[in-house]
C-alpha cells in the first residue's frame, strides 16, 4: 500500500462526497457532518478540505445550477474520482485489516 | 426560504472583498444558503451569531489568494467603458466647434496662462538644480567655519588646511576631500603666438577631480591635477589660447610661476553650476613656497574652501561634530573665542548662503554666483497666480453658459444620465481644452526661449531631451489646470434638477452669480497690484539710476592695474595720461566708488581713546582723488603730495562715528585689517598704523544704494593697508575708442605684457541693479499678460450678458432708451466689479512694495500717483472691452431682438 496523504478531515470529507453522490456540495457536506459528529462544522473548513482533495485528484468538480436559496448563485459539486475511491478502498483495507487482529476479548471489555 | 432577513451587509461585503473572484460566486452561495438554513432551524439571532464564525472560517490562504492575472485579461480584453469615454470626446469637440468664439478666448487665456507658467517653471527649475549635476552631489558637504571672538562673529565658507587635510584621515564619516583657494588674477599665455589673457588663479587638490564629476574634452579627468605645474582648462579658454581644445601636453606660460603643463581640458561649465573657474592650477604646485607653509601649519586659519565627501548613510551632522572635536584637540585658540564648523550640502550652496562669507578668495576675485529664494518664491506664486487666473477665466465662461446647455443636461439626466456621467462629460470638455492649450503653450514657449534665455542668461530649453522631471511636472500642471478649472462647471452644471432645466430653460441661480463676480475682482485684484509693483520697482531702479551718488559717475573710465611694473610706473603713467587729449583728471585709487571687487576694512580708533576700536571702510587714493570724481572737500585740506603719506581724509559717516567736528590734526590709530573674515594685525610686530586727519569730505554713496553709506577713510595712495589697483580718468564724450587706443599705448610703454582692461563707472553702477531691471521687466510682461487674460474674460461674460439680456435691450430701445443710455447700463456692473478689485489690490500692493523697498536704505516714496494711475488704467481697460459688446448690444434693431415670439 503506498503512503496516504489523506488527513482525518479530509478523509471524513471524502467519504461525505461519496455517500452524498451525485448532490454532494459544501453545504450539505457540512450539515451532514455535524450531524453524524455532532460538533460545529463550517463550510469555509469543507470548501477548504475539497480544494485540497480536488488538487491531489481525489474528486473532481463542476458547476451546477443556480437555486433560490443561495440568492441566485450557482454551487460547485463533488464527485469521488477513480483514484479516490481506490484511496477509500485502501485506507479502509488497511482499518479493515487492524480491526480484525484486535483480541475479542479486549473488543468485549470495551463495550 | 427568503425572506428571513438578511446577514450583516457589511461582513458579506468583507467576504466579497476578501475572496478571490472566481470563488466568489460558490463561497458567497455557501454562505448565503447555510443562513437560511439556520435562520429556519434555530431563529435569527443565533444564524447571525454563526454566520459570523462561519465567515471568518473562510479567511484563510487558499480563499484569499487571485488567480493569475492573464486568465482575467482573457475575460475581459477591453475596459467596458470605451463606448462613454469615446462619447465624451465626442460630445465635446462637437460643442467646443459649435461655440468658436468661447472656444478661441478660453484656448487663448489657458495657453497663454500656461506659456507663463512654463517659462518661469522653466526658470525656477533651473534655479532650484543648482550643482545637481555631479553623480555624488548628494553626499558633498562644503565646511563652513563658525568663528565667534569677544569683538566679532563671523560665518565663512572656509577652513584651515589642518582641518581640511586630517579631517579625511581620522574621521570614520568623511571619505574624501577636496579644497580650493582663488589667490587673485594672473596671465595665462599661450608660449608660441603670446595670446594673453588674465584669469582668476584657483589652486586646488586631485581631490577636485575625484569628488565633482566635471566632464573631458581631453585628457584624463581624474589625476591630471596630482602632479605639480599641472594645470586643467575649460575649453572655452582652450579656444581663447589655442583655438583648439585638443591641447593636452601643451605648455601655457604663467605670470608668478615656471610655465604650467596643461593636463587635462574640461567641458564649459552648465549654467546652472555654482563653479565658475576657468582653469585650476594643482595645487602641488605651490606646497613647497613659503606663504604655503604657513597655511599649512595652521588649525583656526580660513585659507580654503574646502568640500568633503561623506560616506554613504553618513550623517553631515556627527560629521560636523568630529571636525570641531578635533580642532579643539588641536588648535590653541585665545581666550574667549571659539570656532566650530557645520557641513553645507553642496546642493545648498547656490540659495542658502545669505548669510556666509565666501571665503578662500582674494579681494579682486569675484563671489559665487548666488540666486535668491526671495524672488524664487515670488516668481513661484506670480506663475501659480497666472495659471490661476486662466483657470478662473475658464470657469467663469463656462458656468456662464450654463443656460445654454441647460436642455443638453436635462435631456441626458432624463435619459438616465447620473450625476457622475456628467461630471466625466465637462471634466473631459475641460481636458480637451487644457490639452489643446498646453501644445500650444509648448510651441510657444520654444519661440520664446531664445529671447527669454538672453534675458535670464540661462540655457533653458523644453524638448524631448529636457530632464523627465520637468515633464513630469507639466503634465501634473496641466491634469491639475484641467481638472481645476472643469470641476466647478462640472459640479455645478450636474447638480440642476432634470424637471427644471426642461420647464424653465433659463436659470436663476443667484450664488453661481456672485461667485463669478468674486472670481473676476480676484482677477482684477491680482492685475492691478501686479501694475502697481512694476510702476515701484520702475520708479525704484530708475531712481538708482539717476540718484544724486555724491560723486558724478558719467564719463568715468576705471583701468585696471593688474602688473607690478604699472603699479610701480603709476606717477609716469598719471602724467601720460592726463596729456592725451579727450582726457581731463587722472587719479590713482586702490579702490573705486561703486566698486565690483571687494572693499576692504580696517579697524580705526582715535589715539588715546580706551573704546573698542571702530570698523572703517578703506579707499587709498592720490591728491587728484576728489577733483576726478568731483566730490566734494567739506573741511580741511586734501592730500599734497609724497609728505602725506601718514595722512587720511574721513567721511562725514566716519567723523561722525569717531565724534570728529574739526579738523585739527587727529590723530588716530589702525591696529587692524580684515583679512578673510577676522581681523589681523597690519605688520608681524604689530605696530598700528598711526595718522594724521587732515579732511572731511562729503558722503558719497561708494557701495550700491541697498547699504546705507558706512564709515570710511581715504588713506593716501601710499599706505600699509591697500596699494593702488586703478586709475580712474575722467574723459571727454567723444572719440573715446581713440582715448583708449592711446592709453593702451602709454601702458604697453611700460609694462608691454600688461592687458588693457576697462570700465566705465556709471555701466558698473547700473550692475548693482541689473537684477532689478530684470525683474522689473519680467513684472510688466507678466502684468500685462495677466490683464489680458483677464480681459479675455471680461470680454467673454460681456458678450453672454448683452445676449442675455437682448429683449430686456429691445424694449428699453422701444421705450426710448437712447444708446449711450443703454452702454452705461450693460458696463456699469462690470466696472463696480472691477472698482471693488482697485480697494482690496490698493492695500495689498501698498503693503508690498514698502516690503520691498525697504531692502534698499535709500528708497523712493509709494506714492497716491502710482495706485491712481493702476486704477485708472484698469477701469480703461476693462471699460474698453466691456463698451465693444455693451454698444454693440445696443445699436441692434429691437424688431429683429423682439420678432421672435
Amino acid at each position: 500500500m503506498r503512503r496516504s496523504d489523506l488527513g482525518e478531515f479530509e478523509e471524513v470529507v471524502l467519504l461525505a462526497v461519496a455517500a452524498l453522490s451525485p448532490k454532494a456540495y459544501s453545504v450539505v457536506i457540512a450539515e451532514e457532518l455535524e450531524r453524524e459528529t455532532g460538533n460545529s462544522v463550517s463550510t469555509g473548513a469543507v470548501h477548504a478540505a475539497l480544494q485540497r482533495l480536488e488538487q491531489k485528484g481525489y474528486v473532481s468538480s463542476f458547476l451546477g445550477e443556480a437555486t433560490a436559496e443561495r440568492g441566485g448563485r450557482r454551487k460547485r459539486l463533488f464527485t469521488v474520482s477513480a483514484l479516490g475511491g481506490r484511496i477509500l478502498q485502501d485506507v479502509r483495507a488497511v482499518r479493515n485489516r487492524l480491526w480484525e487482529r484486535i483480541d475479542s476479548h479486549l473488543l468485549l471489555d470495551w463495550q | 426560504m427568503p425572506g428571513h432577513g438578511h446577514p450583516p451587509k457589511w461582513i458579506t461585503r468583507f467576504i466579497e472583498w476578501l475572496c478571490a473572484p472566481h470563488l466568489r460566486e460558490e463561497v458567497l452561495g455557501d454562505l448565503h444558503e447555510r443562513y437560511e438554513l439556520w435562520c429556519a432551524q434555530l431563529g435569527q439571532a443565533q444564524a447571525q451569531h454563526r454566520y459570523w464564525r462561519e465567515v471568518l472560517a473562510y479567511v484563510r490562504p487558499s480563499i484569499i489568494k487571485r488567480q493569475p492575472v492573464i486568465q482575467r485579461s482573457v475575460k475581459f480584453p477591453n475596459p467596458t467603458t470605451t463606448d462613454m469615454l469615446r462619447n465624451y470626446f465626442k460630445i465635446s469637440f462637437r460643442t467646443l466647434g459649435r461655440h468658436k468664439l468661447y472656444t478661441a478666448l478660453n484656448v487663448a487665456g489657458l495657453s497663454l496662462g500656461i506659456t507663463c507658467f512654463l517659462l518661469i517653471g522653466l526658470y525656477l527649475f533651473d534655479e532650484l538644480t543648482f550643482d545637481q549635476q555631479h553623480s555624488r552631489a548628494s553626499r558633498i558637504y562644503r565646511a563652513i567655519q563658525h568663528k565667534k571672538t569677544p569683538t566679532e562673529e563671523l560665518t565663512i565658507a572656509a577652513s584651515s588646511y589642518k582641518v581640511a587635510e586630517e579631517a579625511p584621515k581620522s574621521i570614520g564619516e568623511i571619505e574624501n576631500s577636496a579644497r580650493i583657494v582663488r589667490t587673485g588674477r594672473a596671465n595665462l599665455s599661450n608660449p608660441e603666438n603670446k595670446n594673453t589673457f588674465q584669469e582668476t588663479v584657483t589652486f586646488g587638490t586631485p581631490g577636485v577631480l575625484k569628488l565633482f564629476d566635471f566632464e573631458t574634452i581631453d585628457g584624463d579627468g581624474r589625476s591630471a591635477l596630482n602632479e605639480p605645474n599641472s594645470i586643467i582648462i575649460v575649453e572655452e579658454l582652450a579656444q581663447r589660447l589655442f583655438n583648439s581644445t585638443q591641447v593636452v601636453g601643451r605648455t601655457v606660460d604663467f605670470e608668478i610661476n615656471k610655465p604650467l603643463k596643461i593636463t587635462a581640458v574640461l567641458k564649459n561649465h552648465p549654467r546652472n553650476s555654482s563653479f565658475d573657474f576657468k582653469a585650476i592650477v594643482s595645487e602641488a604646485t605651490i606646497s613647497s613656497d613659503k606663504d604655503f607653509a604657513e597655511w599649512t601649519a595652521s588649525w583656526d586659519s580660513q585659507s580654503f574652501m574646502t568640500f568633503f565627501l561623506l560616506k554613504e548613510k553618513a550623517s553631515p551632522e556627527v560629521a560636523a561634530k568630529k571636525i570641531t572635536d578635533l580642532l579643539k584637540a588641536n588648535a590653541k585658540l585665545e581666550a574667549g573665542s571659539s570656532i566650530s564648523y557645520t557641513l553645507q550640502p553642496l546642493t545648498d550652496i547656490h540659495l542658502f548662503s545669505d548669510t556666509i562669507t565666501e571665503g578662500a578668495r582674494n579681494g579682486n576675485v569675484e563671489a559665487m554666483s548666488q540666486g535668491s529664494l526671495l524672488y524664487i518664491k515670488i516668481f513661484a506664486i506670480v506663475a501659480l497666480f497666472v495659471l490661476l487666473i486662466a483657470c478662473i477665466n475658464y470657469m467663469n465662461l463656462a458656468t456662464a453658459r450654463a443656460s445654454n446647455r441647460s436642455k443638453e443636461i436635462g435631456v441626458r439626466k432624463a435619459n438616465g444620465a447620473f450625476r457622475y456621467h456628467l461630471i466625466n462629460q465637462f471634466l473631459t470638455e475641460s481636458l480637451v481644452v487644457t490639452t489643446i492649450s498646453f501644445l500650444l503653450a509648448v510651441a510657444i514657449v520654444n519661440l520664446l526661449l531664445p529671447a527669454f534665455n538672453e534675458f535670464t542668461h540661462k540655457e533653458l530649453s523644453l524638448g524631448i531631451h529636457s530632464d523627465y522631471r520637468i515633464w513630469l511636472y507639466s503634465l501634473i500642471a496641466l491634469f491639475a489646470t484641467g481638472l481645476l478649472s472643469g470641476s466647478y462647471p462640472a459640479f455645478l452644471l450636474s447638480s440642476f434638477s432634470p424637471l427644471l432645466l426642461l420647464k424653465n430653460l433659463k436659470l436663476q441661480n443667484r450664488g453661481d452669480l456672485s461667485l463669478r463676480k468674486g472670481l473676476v475682482v480676484f482677477q482684477f485684484t491680482i492685475s492691478v497690484v501686479m501694475m502697481i509693483a512694476t510702476i515701484v520697482l520702475f520708479q525704484q531702479v530708475q531712481f538708482a539710476n539717476n540718484k544724486n551718488l555724491g560723486f558724478n559717475k558719467k564719463l568715468l573710465l576705471v583701468v585696471d592695474i593688474n602688473s607690478s611694473k604699472v603699479r610701480s610706473g603709476a606717477e609716469t603713467i598719471k602724467t601720460e595720461f592726463s596729456r592725451i587729449a579727450g582726457v581731463k583728471q587722472v587719479s590713482a585709487t586702490s579702490r573705486v566708488p561703486g566698486e565690483w571687487k571687494i572693499i576692504p576694512t580696517v579697524q580705526i580708533n582715535t589715539e588715546g581713546s580706551s573704546n573698542e576700536p571702530k570698523v572703517a571702510y578703506w579707499i587709498g587714493a592720490d591728491e587728484n582723488f576728489a577733483r576726478t570724481f568731483e566730490v566734494q572737500l567739506l573741511k580741511g585740506r586734501n592730500f599734497n603730495g609724497m609728505s602725506d603719506s601718514t595722512s587720511v581724509i574721513l567721511n562725514e559717516a566716519a567723523a561722525k562715528m569717531l565724534n570728529i567736528r574739526e579738523v585739527s590734526g587727529q590723530r588716530i590709530g589702525i591696529p587692524s585689517r580684515a583679512m578673510g573674515g577676522s581681523y589681523r594685525p597690519l605688520n608681524k610686530d604689530n605696530q598700528p598704523f598711526n595718522a594724521r586727519v587732515i579732511g572731511i569730505v562729503k558722503d558719497f554713496h561708494f557701495q550700491s544704494l541697498r547699504e546705507k553709506i558706512a564709515p570710511m577713510v581715504l588713506a593716501y595712495q601710499r599706505n600699509p593697508v591697500h596699494n593702488i589697483d586703478y586709475f580712474t580718468a575722467r574723459i571727454e564724450g567723444k572719440d573715446i575708442p581713440a582715448t583708449l587706443a592711446q592709453m593702451n599705448d602709454v601702458l604697453a610703454k611700460i609694462d608691454p605684457t600688461h592687458l588693457l582692461e576697462y570700465h566705465f563707472l556709471d555701466e558698473q553702477l547700473a550692475r548693482f541693479y541689473a537684477e532689478d531691471q530684470r525683474r522689473e521687466t519680467l513684472l510688466i510682461w507678466v502684468a500685462l499678460i495677466t490683464i489680458f487674460i483677464a480681459c479675455l474674460g471680461l470680454f467673454g461674460l460681456a458678450t453672454y450678458a448683452a445676449e442675455q439680456r437682448i429683449k430686456e435691450i429691445g424694449v428699453r430701445k422701444v421705450l426710448g432708451a437712447g444708446v449711450m443710455n443703454l452702454t452705461v447700463l450693460l458696463s456699469k456692473d462690470f466696472l463696480k466689479l472691477v472698482l471693488i478689485a482697485n480697494g482690496i489690490a490698493f492695500p495689498v500692493a501698498w503693503w508690498a512694495t514698502n516690503e520691498w523697498l525697504n531692502d534698499f536704505a535709500y528708497h523712493i516714496q509709494v506714492e497716491w500717483w502710482m495706485f491712481a494711475v493702476s486704477g485708472v488704467l484698469a477701469v480703461a481697460i476693462a471699460l474698453a472691452t466691456v463698451s465693444y459688446q455693451a454698444i454693440k448690444a445696443a445699436l441692434v434693431n429691437p424688431v429683429r431682438s423682439l420678432r421672435s415670439e
